[in-house]
């Protein structure tokens, strides 16, 4: 017992050297939409800017420069959590749809590794529009035999529940607002 | 090896010493009796790491025609040298499965280390070699036993392995060290240790068996490799996140995961002359063996993408089941 724990102890510096850029375990996929009753056009037009992210009810603030140019970043002011530091990968308007990526992981506030993002609006026809928000992420144990907290189903489910949670809120601040 | 030699020492016919001769041929080389014919037949075997499956694509009409269930999420391949096995990675399983292709069957799951990844199978005599990414070695299994006969150390989680088509050498990517490891397929001594370009993933050899190239994950560039001179020659930049390389036709074919896009490089100029838009996640990538078609499996798209090779168009799209990854040589 002792000396498991002492094997443990001297290998966790390592492991946390190694957790800043490897990918051994298996990448996870989440994808989430909502239907909302407004044109494609007007829901893009209240996320379609980077740096404005209040529409999410978890978000409580963004900061950041270089507007929707890829390369442009922005941290994310998370409500009693911490911060995010995110980069944007690509963006197209006329699509309605960007890309952004975590540049730097807190597992407090999000407990994955390598993460990516789409988030996208479709017309679903009938003045009403799907939107898309997809993610591409690694766990937060990015090792060999993780803890439950940094599982992968514990990033799928973090993941999961923050799209779920700004989708839904995007869907009820438009169709509130009429 | 005591092969009869001489005829003072035996009395075998000439007939007798040919059979001998076959049948040993056979053992040591038991994947080198197949035709032609029988190799190419123009099809992908995909691993789709999600759905926990392999699944088979026709190439001529671009449709799915079955699929064999390989739990514990399936990611690197590679084809015996006959076109009748293939030898999957199943990291989570930490175990490579033996799929017989005719059977469309798993036969085998071997136990191979914490972190099998990327897989080769030597092109004379069968050998398969396993790269380890949390052991940091390549385990060698026998082709007729499929018993561990040793394994290699090498550099930090070792992710792509390659061979060169003559066999002598067996080259990994050695993602954490930044590194590509060169060793005598022989003797399985690691002959010299090449710097390139920041976290190499995926490795391609050329038919010539002369240079390497590994797709550079951090510093989106490609290494290429003098495998004689153990010295990289070129780096080519690329799209953002490159994963693997495929080469045909005097060009190099490299998917960029979060790009989107398959960076083409004119070997001669050694330059981007394209970058082809493709699914979302591009990941395994190889090219058929006449250098027309090069497949792409796009991770996130959920497909199989067909470009010529000499137009540089998508002319041929197919839906596979979740998470497609395809690390390694997967065509047939």
């Amino acid at each position: 017992m002792l000396r498991t724990l002492a094997l443990g102890l001297l290998m966790l510096p390592l492991a946390i050297v190694t957790a800043a850029n490897a990918h051994g375990p298996t990448r996870q996929k989440v994808t989430e939409t909502v239907e909302i009753n407004a044109s494609p056009d007007k829901v893009w037009d209240v996320i379609k800017n980077f740096h404005e992210f209040s529409w999410h009810p978890a978000v409580e603030k963004t900061e950041g420069e270089g507007g929707n140019k890829e390369g442009a970043k922005r941290t994310v002011f998370v409500k009693g959590a911490g911060q995010l530091h995110e980069e944007l990968l690509s963006y197209d308007d006329e699509a309605r749809k960007f890309k952004y990526s975590i540049l730097k992981t807190d597992l407090k506030v999000l407990p994955v590794d390598n993460y990516t993002s789409i988030l996208m609006v479709q017309d679903a026809g009938d003045g009403k529009s799907n939107v898309i928000w997809k993610g591409a992420f690694y766990r937060g144990y990015v090792n060999n035999n993780p803890p439950e907290h940094l599982n992968d189903a514990a990033a799928v489910k973090a993941v999961k529940g923050v799209y779920r949670g700004g989708l839904d809120a995007l869907k009820k601040q438009i169709e509130g607002a009429g | 090896m005591a092969l009869p030699t001489s005829s003072t020492n035996c009395n075998v016919s000439a007939a007798g010493l040919a059979a001998a001769l076959i049948i040993a041929g056979l053992l040591i080389f038991p994947h080198a009796a197949a035709t032609a014919g029988d190799r190419v037949k123009n099809e992908a075997v995909v691993t789709s790491q999600l759905a926990e499956k392999v699944t088979f694509v026709d190439l001529t009409t671009m449709q799915v025609t079955g699929d064999v269930s390989v739990p514990g999420k399936p990611a690197g391949i590679a084809i015996s040298p006959d076109g009748l096995t293939a030898y999957v990675t199943a990291p989570e399983a930490k175990v490579l499965a033996v799929i017989s292709l005719k059977q469309r069957k798993v036969v085998r799951r071997i136990n191979v280390g914490n972190g099998p990844l990327g897989v080769a199978v030597h092109p004379v005599d069968g050998r398969i070699f396993v790269a380890d990414w949390y052991d940091h070695r390549l385990a060698v299994l026998d082709a007729g036993s499929l018993e561990i006969t040793s394994y290699i150390p090498v550099g930090e989680s070792p992710s792509g392995v390659a061979i060169t088509p003559d066999g002598s050498f067996v080259l990994s990517a050695d993602r954490d060290s930044h590194q590509v490891s060169i060793i005598n397929a022989q003797t399985l001594e690691v002959i010299s240790t090449v710097p390139v370009g920041e976290r190499p993933f995926g490795i391609t050899i050329d038919a010539a068996g002369k240079r390497a190239y590994t797709a550079n994950v951090k510093s989106n560039d490609v290494s290429i490799v003098d495998i004689m001179k153990g010295k990289t020659i070129a780096t080519v930049n690329v799209g953002n996140r490159p994963y693997a390389v495929a080469l045909a036709g005097g060009r190099a074919f490299v998917t960029d995961q979060y790009a989107e896009t398959v960076s083409v490089i004119d070997l001669e100029a050694n330059t981007v002359i394209k970058a082809v838009k493709v699914g979302a996640y591009p990941e395994g990538i190889a090219a058929d063996p006449s250098g027309r078609h090069v497949y792409v499996a796009c991770w996130e798209e959920n497909t199989l993408e067909r470009i010529d090779a000499r137009s540089l168009e998508i002319t041929g799209r197919v839906e596979v089941p979740d998470g497609p990854r395809a690390f390694g040589d997967f065509l047939r």
